[in-house]
């Protein structure tokens, strides 16, 4: 690879760290902004490792929302009641959601599940953690939840350096996305992506990919359970649950673009835009993810990044080097 | 001890017109329905809505039935169709989306129009004796209501010509079409009367207890338990796994409260989609 190919192939990821980290300094002073603009950088980390799972391996986790809470809660009762240090609490919590993410992909796969039953298995411990957070009252301070100031590290203090923390794990995992799809396993990934039988019969371990890509991703989303539950200085069961999480990633990637590289932060943008639109109307919220996810389902799978690229290079003006669908 | 056995009998009962429903639709159409107990919702809602305008409650429930049929109806109509064209995993995936989709924009509709609307329908009703304990009548008559619905079910389907070619399109649904059946008028009707019975669910709800804009998604996912635990191929099975979980539920939330029961019962349906995913049930005669 000569110079200028790796020039382009790192372009837009570099330029999407740059604009991201652009944005304190736009939006001035403004702490509202600023966490506004901290959980779209969360949500689209979230859509990342979302769309490793479905988009990519086809595995619908529909339990986003429960993996992240449970780094949350781990992350929060390491750290207070285990007294360990931020970073050993946060490995953990990286590696133990690691680990529940690939059990769940494993035994599904070795039951023959399809879409749907993983589907169900996922929805069903999503209910069941949310349960447990509020059964483990004397831990987990039931439905009102936990205070966070002043555990791991103090980012809920820090807004700015926070967010800062979030964009870098966004591009790391960024970064981390576009290298895997470029090495060999790139290709037995677009194939898995396609046809899972013919993957098999041409010599491609699914299970191993599968299971290692749902351990990736799992871990990602438990990590970045827990640094919200920092950032944000409060979590209860309430905010982990499907209506919260699920939806709006599921609706954010769908947005983007499934399968794309920049898909997850561009429906990230995206709908925290509509999000801004509707939230004075309160449960006006609900409807519109709903419907959203109905809508851009049926109608609109391809995403923005797709088309937009499509457009892009019909006019001749640029050429975003964004691995897509053969 | 009756008393709980009792009221897990009657849970059971109001379980199993939930349940049939979106085992049904998830039979023969291929779609597991996760809007399911947002449409029993909207019946319920119907009659809340009709009974503060001054309907006669008998008036009501039947217009708040027929409204959730409507929902029903109006989804298999429109959104649901995308789906039904296509075959295998791929309808799954779609109607399972979709309908989640849905959930999630009727949960918002109802709270944005409804938010304050319940429905009880706990009229003054006498307590007797049965076996020693008090009962509420209400809770017998929602239990007689519900076996009376399954009793007349079970004979359309064995008894109908409808009911044979339902049968008929759950077990094969290229057969069916080979031997004339029009599956998509079949699957519609079925859909329809799925919608139907989650409002007879609805009303059983607010007779028995209490019914709010906020319940759909707890009906959806009892019903999703119910169907994964019966198998989705035999009505005995739903009607059986109805009863089990609804005595399970009634004896655990006894013992141990609501939040272990909850997980008891998805772990009892985990467990059943690990050891037998055609349902524990699925073979009863």
């Amino acid at each position: 690879m000569n110079g200028r190919s790796r020039l382009r192939s790192v372009a837009p990821v570099l330029t999407t760290a740059l604009l991201l980290a652009a944005v304190p300094a736009i939006l001035g002073g403004s702490s509202y902004g600023l966490r506004i603009a901290s959980l779209t950088v969360i949500v689209a980390t979230y859509a990342i490792a979302f769309n490793l799972l479905f988009g990519h391996t086809r595995q619908l986790f529909l339990c986003v929302g429960a993996l992240a809470g449970l780094g949350a809660y781990a992350f929060v009762l390491l750290s207070r009641v285990g007294g360990l240090v931020p970073v050993l609490a946060l490995l953990i919590v990286a590696g133990g959601g690691a680990i529940f993410g690939a059990f769940l992909s494993y035994v599904s796969i070795r039951r023959g599940f399809g879409v749907l039953f993983v589907g169900v298995v996922t929805l069903a411990v999503s209910l069941m953690f949310h349960n447990l957070v509020l059964g483990l009252r004397q831990y987990t301070n039931g439905e009102t939840g936990l205070v966070t100031r002043g555990i791991g590290f103090g980012l809920g203090e820090h807004p700015k350096e926070a967010y800062f923390v979030l964009v870098g794990v966004l591009v790391m995992a960024l970064a981390g996305y576009q290298a895997l799809l470029r090495s060999r396993h790139g290709l037995a990934f677009q194939a898995l992506g396609d046809d899972e039988i013919s993957a098999e019969l041409s010599g491609i371990d699914v299970t191993k990919y599968k299971v290692g890509t749902a351990a990736m991703a799992s871990g990602l989303i438990g990590l970045i359970g827990a640094l919200y539950a920092e950032v944000n200085g409060f979590i209860s069961p309430s905010v982990f649950v499907l209506g919260h999480v699920d939806i709006p990633v599921f609706v954010a990637l769908l947005l983007g673009g499934m399968r794309t590289l920049l898909g997850p932060v561009v429906g990230a943008v995206l709908l925290s835009a509509v999000d801004e639109v509707v939230r004075p109307f309160g449960q006006l919220t609900v409807l519109t993810y709903g419907t959203l996810m109905v809508a851009l389902f049926l109608l609109f799978r391809e995403g923005v990044v797709p088309a937009a690229q499509r457009v892009l290079v019909r006019l001749g003006a640029l050429r975003l080097r964004v691995p897509r669908r053969s | 001890m009756i008393g709980i056995v009792l009221d897990g009998v009657v849970q059971g009962l109001q379980l199993a017109l939930l349940s049939v429903g979106i085992v049904f639709v998830y039979g023969l159409g291929g779609v597991l329905n996760l809007a399911h107990g947002q449409m029993a919702v909207a019946g319920g809602l119907a009659v809340a809505i009709l009974l503060q305008a001054r309907w006669t409650p008998l008036l009501a429930s039947a217009a708040g039935v027929v409204a959730a049929g409507s929902v029903a109806l109006l989804l298999d109509r429109t959104l649901l169709r995308p789906a039904y064209t296509r075959r295998g995993e791929e309808r799954l995936l779609l109607g399972l989306i979709l309908t989640l989709g849905v959930s999630f924009a009727l949960d918002g509709v109802y709270a944005l129009w409804a938010p304050n609307i319940a429905l009880t329908l706990r009229m003054p009703t006498l307590s007797i004796e049965v076996l020693g304990v008090r009962v509420r009548t209400a809770s017998l008559a929602v239990g007689a209501l519900s076996l009376v619905t399954f009793v007349v079910l079970l004979a359309f389907l064995k008894g109908t010509r409808v009911g044979q070619a339902i049968r008929c399109v759950i077990q094969n649904e290229v057969g069916a079409v080979l031997c004339g059946v029009d599956v998509e008028r079949v699957r519609t009707l079925t859909v329809f009367l799925s919608g139907l019975l989650a409002g007879m669910a609805a009303l059983a709800q607010g007779y028995f207890s209490f019914l709010g804009p906020e319940m759909g998604s707890e009906f959806t996912i009892l019903a999703v338990i119910v169907a994964v635990v019966g198998g989705v191929r035999s009505l005995t099975g739903t009607f059986l796994a109805s009863l089990l979980l609804g005595l399970v539920n009634a004896g655990l939330s006894y013992a141990v409260g609501t939040y272990l029961t909850w997980i008891a019962l998805l772990a009892v349906a985990v467990l059943t989609l690990l050891v037998r995913p055609e349902g524990l049930l699925a073979y009863w005669p």
